[in-house]
């Protein structure tokens, strides 16, 4: 099996020295100062010292939260530089002119960037793995939160090698991750919100896919279904099967999930974009049928 | 095996090459002198598919480059003028990762990697980081890099730039190297008088355009449309002169210590003829060859010229 010759080389620079061990140690750090502090809490407000569900759920959605953020956090700093670092190094020609294809440069270094993360993630399955003490949370959701972390990672990574393609410098590139990240997590909240203030329309069907976008809608609303919620985020949407709150409700998606439906298509289009761009020779529409009219001709 | 023609390549309404045509024969060393801006790195990297060209045709082996790139690039191995390194990567594992891209696995990626740095005499260095070597040494390991598939077209931009003289002669030496190999390079070099050793033919382009180009010898028939002879004497240098004038077909008669270069109209024939002459007229005649004439005084006047318009 031949595996992706950047993304070993990546992993290779990555995993090298003290700096990866460094920021898996801290991450793991922050995680666990926030579980023990969380548990403490939960402990304290229960008076009680026996096993309790609500310690674990305490505890879970502590964990999920932090690691959300710092996921949002880390990833940008990771992709964002992935080709516009490259060619601040002017290493990209020399890649650029070997006989590997733009989407195998891309790929390899979403791999690399997110495999890192990914790694992160599962450093971070034992502290998980302590809410089991408690009961009240289930293996099968655990993988859930996994697999939507997964998936929002690779999304924003895509962001990231999306902007370092299509930006010279690294620092502009990382502004732009971070700023559209914002966009998504803040700013399509705000647009609903102003579109209703303006217009008085509480019909918010008729906005609410935008939410669709939102990590922050996605996640809540995860959370929020796995504790069996449907207010919330969820009420909020109105899209929660189940939740009852309009004729459209049954048969609509969760919010969750259409951010995992959204954020793939998003991720797909940007790493074909960034492919594209980074393609010295790329050839537009008008070339492709030029080309073939010339060959017609000759035949 | 390399051929361009009627080669085109504008940045908005700049004109970087126009209308370029080269044929380049297998196992040759194809020289590429050019002022700065002149289109030479541009026409390098539209070769090596690291561009696109306006219009124009470029085949290597009958194949076109411009429509068939990801083929071609296996045959082709380059090497930029400015080129970056990866940070926290080693000698060895920078020459494996482009093996490794080029699915050469294994012993045989190992094999390759010894090669090549023998060749490039760093095999002292291959567990040394690659940010740490000096520019001369990562110039060879560059070098090494492109000839990592074993490609058959070999095009280095400016290989010794920056070098200083012993690393441009370890440089030249490697090429020589290569040259024996039977590989066919394009170089690009400011460095006139390596070129002309180094090279079997030369092609010289100023403002996107190709000024001149073939061998040396018809370079130089080209521009000065004679051949150049050098001749030593052991004294009398006068007479010889007056001799030399004798004659329609020689002129641009220059003198220095003992030596006479002469401009000659005629063939093989003629030059003879003159040499016999100057024997039996009692000239004491050390030597008597044609030149390969100077590159920088050719490059010079042809690139002079367009300046003076």
């Amino acid at each position: 099996m031949n595996i992706n010759p950047v993304f070993l080389k990546e992993l290779k620079v990555r995993m090298r020295g003290w700096k990866a061990a460094g920021i898996i140690a801290l991450y793991l750090l922050v995680l666990t100062a926030v579980a023990v502090f969380i548990i403490y809490t939960v402990f304290t407000d229960l008076y009680t010292s026996s096993i309790d569900p609500q310690v674990s759920i305490g505890a879970y959605t502590g964990l999920a939260v932090i690691q959300f953020i710092l996921i949002m956090f880390i990833v940008p700093a990771l992709t964002a530089g992935a080709i516009s670092g490259e060619r601040e190094k002017q290493t990209l020609d020399l890649v650029l002119c070997t006989r590997l294809r733009p989407i195998s440069i891309i790929t390899g270094k979403l791999i690399a960037s997110t495999g890192q993360t990914l790694l992160l993630i599962i450093a971070s399955f034992p502290l998980f793995s302590m809410v089991f003490l408690f009961g009240g949370i289930s293996a099968k959701e655990i993988m859930q939160l996994f697999g939507f972390y997964i998936v929002t990672a690779v999304t924003i990574g895509s962001i990231g090698i999306f902007f370092s393609t299509h930006l010279k410098r690294t620092t502009a590139s990382t502004v732009f991750t971070y700023g559209t990240l914002a966009f998504l997590a803040f700013g399509t909240i705000f647009i609903g919100v102003f579109y209703i203030r303006i217009f008085y329309n509480w019909d918010y069907q008729k906005f609410l896919p935008i939410l669709y976008s939102n990590p922050l809608a996605g996640f809540g609303s995860l959370l929020a279904e796995q504790f069996g919620y449907y207010g919330g985020i969820n009420a909020f949407l109105g899209l929660s099967a189940g939740s009852g709150q309009n004729s459209n409700a049954a048969n609509a998606i969760s919010p969750w999930l259409g951010n995992i439906i959204f954020d793939v298509v998003l991720s797909v289009v940007l790493l074909i974009m960034s492919a594209a761009r980074i393609n010295p020779v790329r050839k537009s529409l008008f070339d492709t049928v030029r080309i073939k009219r010339k060959i017609k001709n000759k035949d | 095996m390399l051929s361009i023609r009627n080669l085109n390549k504008k940045y908005g309404r700049f004109q970087a090459v126009s209308d370029l045509n080269l044929e380049i024969p297998e196992g040759e060393i194809f020289g590429f002198v050019g002022p700065n801006g002149a289109g030479k790195t541009t026409t390098m990297k539209i070769v090596c598919g690291l561009l696109r060209a306006t219009s124009g045709e470029i085949t290597l082996d009958g194949t076109d480059i411009l429509q068939n790139i990801k083929g071609i690039k296996e045959k082709i191995g380059y090497m930029p003028d400015f080129f970056g390194v990866y940070d926290d990567l080693k000698v060895n594992e920078y020459l494996e990762f482009y093996a490794s891209i080029y699915n050469i696995k294994g012993q045989e990626r190992k094999r390759i990697t010894n090669d090549l740095l023998e060749l490039v005499d760093l095999v002292s260095k291959r567990e040394a980081y690659v940010d740490s070597l000096s520019r001369g040494m990562k110039q060879r390991l560059c070098l090494a890099r492109s000839l990592v598939h074993n490609p058959r077209l070999l095009v280095l931009d400016e290989p010794a730039s920056g070098m200083d003289p012993r690393a441009r002669f370890e440089m030249k030496e490697i090429l020589k190297n290569l040259k024996g190999m039977g590989k066919t390079i394009i170089i690009s070099s400011h460095i006139l008088p390596e070129l002309a050793e180094l090279c079997t033919s030369i092609g010289i382009i100023d403002k996107g355009r190709m000024v001149i180009s073939g061998s040396n010898a018809e370079i130089m028939q080209q521009v000065y449309n004679k051949k150049i002879v050098r001749i030593k004497v052991r004294d009398r240098l006068d007479d010889a002169v007056m001799i030399l004038k004798e004659y329609p077909f020689v002129d641009k008669l220059l003198t220095g210590e003992n030596t006479i270069q002469a401009g000659f109209g005629g063939g093989e024939e003629e030059m003879s003829r003159v040499l016999s002459d100057l024997i039996s007229r009692g000239i004491p005649v050390v030597s008597f060859a044609p030149m390969d004439g100077n590159l920088e005084d050719v490059f010079m006047k042809v690139t002079k010229g367009d300046e003076e318009q």
